[in-house]
């Protein structure tokens, strides 16, 4: 868009640079804060350190309550990104294809539909009905909770990308006698890579931050993810904030260099489902 | 042969249905019954009310607050988001070095749990703003407290629609607005008479996005809040777990949950349709 005056251009610039900053400003804070002693703190406050102090992170590793959920975490977060990447496209496949039987037409009304959702709709439901088959409190039974509510997000993107991939070759490997399953796995899942890139990248940060789910189904102090472990810990005792700071950047760190290697695909995605060219 | 392919077809579809039915269907159904309950989520015994939950939360005052809570929560993060988007969108649509910097740092907070910026922005808050600034911190005040998450979310979500913006801004023809300036008009006419109008699909994907996002909000009110001070960031979401797990109203807090399913789909689906009745064919 060509904008009027320079000088308009230069106020709108300008402005949004500030609000970069604004932005930018609380990764920053907690940056140089956790890399101070209480002293410095008190001392220079936002200013770059003039020295590198790294107690701050080494007492957040040392913290096992809190690294015990860092490595939950991990296991919860990727178990259930592959679970989905193994069940969702290959349902939505199914779904688009055979969109005629209405079998598979409810069903894919329905994951639309819950899509909305919200979690609160099946929140005491599931913690008694999990409760009653053993899976309260425990990483199977989150991993399926994170799953389940993840699983019509992902099947109805999916099955917005299948209809766009043409028909013809799948009908080719069928004439070749290909069966169901490898007609999928050989000429269908390889051309879902766009796609599979999206919903990997928005799973692993639902599952990586999901708070209420983890509230209801693990609460235990023995399953306790990084979300939960972060809330029962800063909500007893008021830390030390260049503590809590340390802290923090090192459970945001995963899902920020993921964000970083893998931001191209991310945006492609989000604003591809999102707008019609 | 047919039979076969189709019973295939329905195996590999089995996983995804089943953890469907098992996290989401079956959950919704019990959850209706529940609702018709006077269940306390424990004991093993309850007696059937019909719809006397329904009938309760209707005359119910102490939902008013949570519910005013929630509006204003969400009204101020959907214009808030949706202004402050479409301004920077409109000045880093072009894709130049310094404007893809700018939309990865805009984008940034959207990455990190709610949670985590609910406790980051308690500690700027009390911690960093108020000793540099001199300004209060927003939380402790029962007027300002709701605002205050606001704050949070915004900062959250805003990068979100930026890029959204971006992406429908990069669809816009160059040519509407060669033709526009051939006809001289200026800047603001050009944005008001080309720009608005041919974003609207996104703005209808940013509002109806934030507005589902603000009317569940949950994780900023216990984590950063707990839903005070006193009871004044109590969103309805919060008030529906501490009506189910805290005071054991399990009964009346499922009933007060699909009240506010049903509200959220009606009040998106009504701005949507709003929207999508704006929509310019190109």
């Amino acid at each position: 868009m060509k904008q009027g005056s320079t000088i308009g251009r230069v106020l709108h610039l300008s402005i949004i640079l500030l609000l970069a900053l604004f932005v930018f400003a609380p990764f920053y804070v907690q940056i140089i804060y956790s890399l101070k002693t209480p002293a410095e703190v008190a001392e220079s406050g936002i200013a770059f350190p003039t020295r590198l102090y790294l107690g701050n992170y080494v007492e957040a590793l040392e913290n096992t309550k809190l690294m015990g959920a860092f490595l939950r975490t991990l296991l919860v977060t990727v178990t259930s990104v592959l679970v989905l990447q193994c069940i969702a496209p290959v349902c939505a496949w199914v779904l688009v294809r055979q969109e005629k039987r209405r079998f598979y037409n409810f069903q894919y009304y329905l994951y639309l539909s819950a899509i909305m959702l919200p979690f609160q709709v099946v929140m005491l439901p599931l913690y008694s009905f999990f409760r009653q088959i053993g899976l309260l409190n425990t990483i199977p039974g989150l991993i399926i909770g994170i799953c389940g509510f993840q699983l019509p997000y992902n099947v109805f993107v999916t099955a917005s990308f299948v209809k766009t991939v043409p028909i013809s070759m799948e009908e080719a490997a069928r004439i070749d006698g290909a069966s169901v399953f490898s007609t999928y796995w050989r000429v269908v899942f390889p051309l879902l890579k766009p796609i599979t890139i999206t919903t990997l990248i928005l799973n692993t940060l639902s599952a990586w931050n999901d708070f209420q789910i983890t509230v209801v189904l693990a609460f235990k102090e023995n399953v306790r993810t990084l979300q939960y472990a972060l809330y029962m810990f800063f909500g007893q005792y008021s830390a030390q904030i260049h503590q809590a700071f340390a802290a923090f950047l090192i459970t945001m760190l995963p899902v920020i260099i993921l964000y970083l290697a893998l931001q191209k695909y991310l945006i492609q995605g989000l604003t591809a489902g999102a707008i019609k060219e | 042969m047919q039979k076969k392919e189709r019973f295939q077809q329905f195996l590999l579809t089995l996983p995804s249905t089943l953890i469907f039915i098992l996290v989401v269907v079956y959950p919704f159904i019990a959850g209706l019954y529940y609702s018709l309950t006077d269940w306390d989520g424990i004991a093993k015994t309850w007696s059937f009310v019909g719809l006397g939950n329904y009938i309760k939360l209707f005359q119910s005052k102490a939902l008013l607050t949570p519910l005013k809570n929630t509006l204003q929560f969400t009204l101020v993060n959907v214009v808030a988001c949706n202004i402050l988007a479409i301004f920077v969108a409109t000045g880093i649509q072009r894709s130049t070095r310094l404007n893809n910097a700018l939309r990865v740092i805009f984008f940034m907070p959207f990455i990190i749990s709610l949670v985590v910026s609910s406790y980051m922005w308690t500690y700027l808050y009390s911690a960093v703003i108020y000793p540099v600034f001199g300004i209060r911190n927003p939380l402790g005040n029962p007027q300002t407290a709701n605002l205050g998450l606001s704050m949070i979310s915004i900062w959250r979500n805003m990068g979100y629609c930026v890029v959204i913006y971006v992406a429908a801004l990069q669809t816009i023809p160059e040519s509407l607005y060669e033709a526009a300036a051939v006809e001289g008009a200026n800047a603001w006419t050009k944005f008001t008479k080309i720009t608005l109008p041919m974003l609207i699909p996104a703005l209808n994907i940013n509002l109806t996005l934030i507005l589902g996002w603000g009317l569940k909000e949950f994780d900023t009110v216990m984590a950063a809040t707990g839903g005070g001070p006193g009871d004044a960031t109590t969103s309805v979401a919060f008030y529906v777990y501490k009506t189910t797990f805290v005071w054991g109203k399990a009964g009346f807090g499922q009933a007060i949950a699909f009240v506010m399913m049903l509200g959220i789909v009606l009040l998106t689906s009504l701005v949507s349709r709003f929207l999508r009745s704006r929509e310019v064919e190109m």
